[in-house]
C-alpha cells in the first residue's frame, strides 16, 4: 500500500534503516509519561469507578458477550487503552512535521516508508504495555482470576486489532497542524469509545446509535478481545470490519504523507 | 523504482552537483530562476546571498527535498533523492528542532545506523563537540547545542558531499572558529563542502569559490579574490556641508549602484566613479572629505545584490 514513491525495500538488508529508526521511536515513546496517564491510568480508574458501584457478580447475572460483566467491561477499557496507544503517534507526527524533524530524516538515507512504517509499527507496539497492564491490575483488583494465557491472547488481540487507529493516529498527524492533533487525537478517541459502546454497551443504546457502533472499528476491537478473553476465535466479521478500516485509513494516511512530502515537509 | 545503493556507480569524474537550468516556484514566488552550475568533486563552496536569494531553495533542490518546477538537478551524478539515499550526502539544514525524548548519543547512533559507511562515534562526538553531552536529552540543548546536534547527524555517515546551510547561526564566536577548523579539515580530506551563509568573511575565509546568489539567479561566481576584482565599483564618500542639503538627486548621479547614509557621511557605490564625481561637483552639493576608494568584498556583495541590474561577475 506504501507503494511506488515510498518505494518497497529491495533486500531484507534495507530494513536496517527501518530498524534503526524503530529503535529511537520505542524508547522516545516510553520516555513519555502522559501516554502511561492517558492509556493505562485512565481506563483503569473508569474501570475501578464503575466495577465499584455495580456489584462483582454483575447483580442480575449481566454479561457481555458471555463474559460476566466486570471481564466484558475490563475488556472494553483495555480496548479504550489499546486505540488511545495507538493513535499516540498523532501529536509527535504534527509536531516533527512542524520543527522540521522529518525534513532533517529526508536528507539522511532513512527512505520515507521507513519512517511511516517505524511510527505504525510504535504505535501497536505502545498498545502492548498498556493493555497487559489494564487487564492485569484490572484482574487483580476485582479477584476475575485471568490466567497469564488468556491475559497474552487478549493482549495479542487487541494489539493486532488496534491496527486501524495506528493508521488514523498517522493520518491525523499528517492533517493537522501541532495545535489542532492533540484535540483531533482525543476527539477521535472519545467518539470511537462512546459511540463504539466501550463505556455503555451497545446492547443498552437507541437502535441508531447501535447500528452506528456496529459500523465502527472500536466496536469491533472490543469483540475481538472478549473472544479472546473467552478462548473463542475471533468473528470474521469483526476480522473483516478491522481489516477494511485498516485498508481505508491507512490509504488516506499515504495520500496525507505524500502531500507533506510533495511540499517540502 | 529499488536500487540496490551500495552498487550504485558514483564515478569520482562526475561533478558533485549540477544544477542544469534549474527553476523551482512557490506560488507566485520565483525563489529559483534558470540556475546553472556546476560543482566539482572536493570544491569547498560558498553560496552566498541576502535573505530570501533562493540559497535554503537551491540546497533543499541538491538534496532532493524539493521538486525543480523547471530544470535538472544531479548530485554526485544522480538523482538527488537517489544520492542522499545511498549514504554519501551529509546535510546540515536551516533550523529544525529535535525530536522529544530522545538523547543526544541515539541521534548520533541513528545517524550512524543509517549509514554504509559510518565515522567511529567517538570521533563524530568529539568533532562536533558533544562528548560531554552524549547522555543529554536532544529537547534541553540551547540553540547552538542542537545546531551540533544536527552537525554531528551530517558527518556521522563520513559522507563524500556534505550540505551546510547556514550552519554557523546560533553558535558563539569560539563554537564558530572550531566549527570552520573542522570544515577545512573536511575539505582538506577531499570531501565536497557545500555551505550557505550571509557573513562574508567565513565565505572569504573558508570557500574557495563563491557563488553569489540574488533574486534566485546567479550573479557571481568565481574565487573570493576574482571576487573581488571583477567587481568595477568604487566607493565615493563624502560629508554632506550641511544636514538641510538636499539629498534627493544624488541617487541618480551617472554610475551610481547603491547609496547608504550615515547622518552626514553619503557612502555612493558607482560603476564609474569619474563621472559620478564630476556630476557631483556640478550639481552645485556642497561637500567635504570627498574620497573614492576600490570596492572591498563587502561593497562588491551589495553591488552584485543590489536590485539594480548588474553585470555579471567572471
Amino acid at each position: 500500500m506504501l507503494a511506488s514513491r515510498l518505494a518497497a525495500p529491495a533486500a531484507a538488508g534495507s530494513f536496517r534503516p527501518l530498524l534503526a529508526y524503530l529503535r529511537l521511536e520505542v524508547r522516545r515513546a516510553l520516555r513519555n509519561r502522559r501516554y502511561l496517564v492517558m492509556t493505562v491510568v485512565f481506563p483503569l480508574v473508569i474501570y475501578v469507578l464503575y466495577t465499584a458501584v455495580l456489584p462483582a457478580d454483575g447483580g442480575d447475572g449481566t454479561t457481555i458477550d458471555g463474559l460476566t460483566w466486570p471481564v466484558g467491561f475490563l475488556i472494553s477499557m483495555a480496548a479504550y487503552g489499546a486505540i488511545g496507544a495507538a493513535m499516540s503517534q498523532a501529536v509527535p507526527v504534527a509536531m516533527e512535521r512542524r520543527t522540521g524533524w522529518t525534513r532533517q530524516l529526508r536528507v539522511t538515507p532513512l527512505p520515507g516508508w521507513a519512517y511511516v512504517t517505524a511510527k505504525a509499527i510504535t504505535a501497536i507496539l505502545l498498545t502492548v504495555p498498556s493493555v497487559a497492564l489494564v487487564v492485569t491490575v484490572g484482574s487483580l483488583i476485582n479477584h476475575l482470576g485471568i490466567g497469564v494465557g488468556d491475559a497474552l491472547s487478549i493482549v495479542v488481540a487487541l494489539a493486532l486489532g488496534a491496527a486501524p487507529f495506528a493508521a488514523i493516529g498517522l493520518l491525523i498527524g499528517y492533517l493537522l497542524d501541532a495545535e489542532s492533533a492533540q484535540g483531533g487525537m482525543v476527539l477521535t478517541l472519545f467518539t470511537m469509545a462512546i459511540l463504539g459502546g466501550l463505556f455503555v454497551p451497545l446492547e443498552a443504546a437507541p437502535p441508531v446509535m447501535a447500528t452506528i457502533g456496529s459500523m465502527l472499528p472500536s466496536s469491533h476491537l472490543a469483540n475481538l478481545g472478549r473472544a479472546a478473553a473467552a478462548g473463542t476465535a475471533p468473528a470474521a466479521l469483526d476480522v473483516a470490519v478491522l481489516v477494511a478500516w485498516t485498508v481505508a485509513a491507512g490509504a488516506l494516511a499515504t495520500w496525507a504523507y505524500r502531500r507533506d512530502e510533495r511540499a517540502g515537509g | 523504482m529499488v536500487t540496490e545503493h551500495a552498487a550504485l556507480p558514483f564515478p569520482s569524474h562526475v561533478p558533485a552537483v549540477e544544477l542544469d537550468g534549474v527553476s523551482r516556484r512557490f506560488g507566485a514566488t520565483l525563489a529559483l530562476d534558470e540556475c546553472s552550475l556546476s560543482i566539482g568533486r572536493g570544491e569547498t563552496i560558498a553560496l552566498l546571498g541576502p535573505n530570501g536569494a533562493g540559497k535554503s531553495t537551491a540546497i533543499g533542490l541538491m538534496l532532493g527535498i524539493l521538486e525543480p518546477t523547471a530544470g535538472a538537478v544531479r548530485t554526485l551524478g544522480h538523482g538527488a533523492r537517489t544520492a542522499v539515499l545511498s549514504g554519501r550526502v551529509g546535510a546540515m539544514l536551516q533550523g529544525g528542532g529535535l525530536p522529544i525524548g530522545a538523547r543526544v548519543g541515539e541521534l548520533v547512533d541513528l545517524a550512524r545506523a543509517l549509514s554504509p559507511s559510518p565515522t567511529p562515534r567517538d570521533l563524530v562526538l568529539e568533532r562536533s563537540g558533544l562528548t560531554s553531552l552524549a547522555g543529554r536529552r536532544a529537547d534541553t540543548l540551547s540553540g547552538g547545542e542542537t545546531q551540533r546536534v544536527r552537525f554531528a547527524m551530517a558527518i556521522a555517515g563520513d559522507p563524500d558531499l556534505l550540505f551546510l546551510d547556514e550552519p554557523t547561526v546560533a553558535m558563539d564566536v569560539e563554537s564558530r572558529r572550531a566549527f570552520w577548523d573542522d570544515i577545512r579539515r573536511s575539505a582538506a580530506e577531499g570531501r565536497t563542502v557545500l555551505f550557505a551563509t550571509h557573513y562574508l568573511d567565513e565565505a572569504d575565509q573558508v570557500a574557495d569559490r563563491i557563488i553569489v546568489l540574488a533574486h534566485g539567479r546567479v550573479v557571481a561566481d568565481g574565487s573570493p579574490a576574482a571576487l573581488r576584482a571583477s567587481v568595477a565599483e568604487r566607493s565615493v564618500r563624502f560629508t554632506l556641508a550641511a544636514t538641510d542639503e538636499p539629498e534627493a538627486g544624488i541617487g541618480a548621479l551617472p554610475g551610481v549602484v547603491g547609496v547608504t547614509r550615515h547622518g552626514d557621511d553619503i557612502t555612493l557605490v558607482t560603476r564609474d566613479a569619474d563621472a559620478t564625481v564630476r556630476a557631483l561637483v556640478a550639481s552645485g552639493a556642497r561637500f567635504r572629505n570627498l574620497e573614492v576608494a576600490a570596492a572591498d568584498l563587502d561593497t562588491a556583495f551589495l553591488a552584485l545584490t543590489s536590485d539594480r541590474p548588474t553585470a555579471t561577475a567572471a
